[in-house]
């Protein structure tokens, strides 16, 4: 299997063929393939967090993962988070705790923070950076994506914002 | 940055892993890719073929046999954090999964994969094009170690965070290959060498960890040093284990595998716990140990650590 093959990914709930050979990257067929360049290259070695992308509900770096062992699965990204035009909670209170700067790094730090609230729905502080290391941000100083966390947690919960 | 060119197999089972990595040379099996993708990425190695373990049936999870734990060497660091059942019984270990990387290093990378992580160095765990000031070193492909100045001589150091935490609960590996599956100490898999720090034979690969029930019935502990607290490779990694009179440790980061201190367990073999006899085992951490200036810490200062981390990790299970 060192040629080409077309695989079929399930992206957002649609379904891409995509011709790639064996060393094409999941991030790659997201940017260069399908053209979702919502979810972002940083380093491109796993170090930074800003290619995070949901696979079978995992919160994973596409920079790391072959796209050929992502057919099968079922792959979310950043673009695949609002739903009929409108934002996750997540999302909302991200833009009301103003936890978006230059905004390259927020895909990643979006896609962190659902697969954990999915997971833990009542994530405590210490819980929510212990999942969000690994995603870096050079302008906000984490606080306010922190806040930001908090605050969708408390809005699934029924709670105030 | 492009990985280089290789072929993919997705065996279904044991066998078919053997038999995909026996084929010709240049085979490498790929588990969580958290370490061996960025090296291809760095063109620190090249295998011709990846032969994946996604869909290998019968190497993933957690299970008793007898009083001995059996960890599939496909299971996730995260599958490993969220045991309760291993975080209770081997403290060690749920500590020294929960400090790889970031979360998804964890859910992405395995066990076994862990423990065969390529030794890293700062002389080669960079770019390629930071490396084209000077000759390629002997563990790429060169003639010489930029770090001590010698000709085939590689002193690059294992660094991954679970190796010394299963080595002070005495493990041993479950491993499949061309002649049919063997067992081994974990000791046994490093070969205490730079460039070809593993010894697993061609065709082979680790198919499980077994943790002997004994183990579980002391108190284990892995405390790492490294620069960042979010996601780093330990400067410094130590894991300790008390029971029955006997004291183990073990530690990562300071030498080409990661290493049981014999001379600091035969110290307190048998000796009453306390400030001053720790010192005196924390005195002899070092002698376990040849550590070769491959990172930006000095010698000394990773030398001192060994002895503060076994005296930390000693405390936090007395």
């Amino acid at each position: 299997m060192g040629k080409k093959t077309v695989l079929e990914l399930m992206i957002n709930g649609d379904a891409f063929e995509i011709a790639c050979a064996p060393n094409m990257t999941l991030l790659e067929a997201l940017r260069d393939k399908a053209f979702l360049t919502g979810t972002k290259r940083g380093c491109d070695t796993g170090g930074c967090g800003a290619c995070t992308v949901i696979l079978d509900g995992e919160a994973v770096l596409a920079c790391l993962t072959l796209a050929v062992e992502a057919e099968g699965c079922d792959i979310r990204t950043i673009e695949g988070i609002a739903r009929d035009g409108k934002l996750s909670s997540l999302q909302e209170t991200f833009v009301e705790h103003g936890a978006i700067q230059c905004g390259f790094c927020s895909p990643g730090f979006i896609m962190s923070a659902t697969a954990m609230l999915a997971e833990i729905p009542s994530p405590g502080r210490e819980e929510i950076r212990r999942h969000l290391a690994g995603n870096l941000c050079r302008c906000t100083g984490y606080a306010k994506i922190i806040g930001a966390v908090e605050a969708a947690a408390g809005k699934d919960r029924g709670g105030e914002k | 940055m492009h990985l280089p060119i290789f072929t993919h197999r997705q065996p279904a089972d044991v066998a078919g892993v053997v038999s995909a990595l026996a084929e010709g040379s240049g085979a490498k099996v790929l588990a969580g890719g958290t370490d061996l993708l960025v090296n291809m990425k760095h063109r620190i190695e090249m295998p011709e073929k990846l032969v994946s373990l996604k869909k290998v049936a019968d190497i993933r999870g957690i299970s008793l046999e007898a009083d001995a734990t059996v960890i599939g060497a496909a299971t996730t660091l995260k599958e490993i954090r969220q045991n309760s059942e291993l975080e209770r019984k081997f403290p060690a270990l749920f500590q020294a999964a929960m400090s790889v990387g970031s979360y998804r290093h964890q859910a992405m990378g395995t066990l076994g994969g862990n423990l065969c992580q390529n030794t890293r160095c700062r002389f080669f765990n960079q770019s390629w094009q930071w490396r084209q000031v000077r000759s390629l070193c002997y563990k790429v492909g060169g003639e010489e170690c930029h770090v001590i100045g010698r000709k085939h001589a590689c002193f690059s150091t294992y660094s991954g965070d679970v190796a010394p935490a299963l080595l002070v609960l005495d493990a041993s590996l479950r491993i499949a290959g061309p002649d049919g599956p063997r067992e081994a100490p974990l000791s046994a898999l490093y070969s205490g060498e730079g460039r070809t720090p593993l010894t697993l034979g061609r065709g082979e690969f680790i198919t499980a960890v077994v943790i002997p029930g004994a183990a579980a019935r002391g108190k284990s502990r892995y405390e790492k040093f490294s620069l960042r607290g979010s996601i780093d490779f330990p400067i410094v990694g130590a894991a300790v284990w008390r029971g029955d009179g006997s004291v183990r440790a073990a530690y990562t980061g300071v030498d080409c595998a990661p290493v049981r201190a014999s001379e600091l367990e035969a110290e307190l073999a048998g000796r009453e716990l306390t400030d001053a006899s720790l010192k005196r085992g924390a005195n002899l951490a070092h002698k376990a140990a040849k550590i070769a200036p491959t990172s930006v810490h000095p010698v000394t200062f990773k030398r001192e650590l060994m002895g503060v981390l076994f005296v930390k990790a000693m405390r936090a299970i007395s």
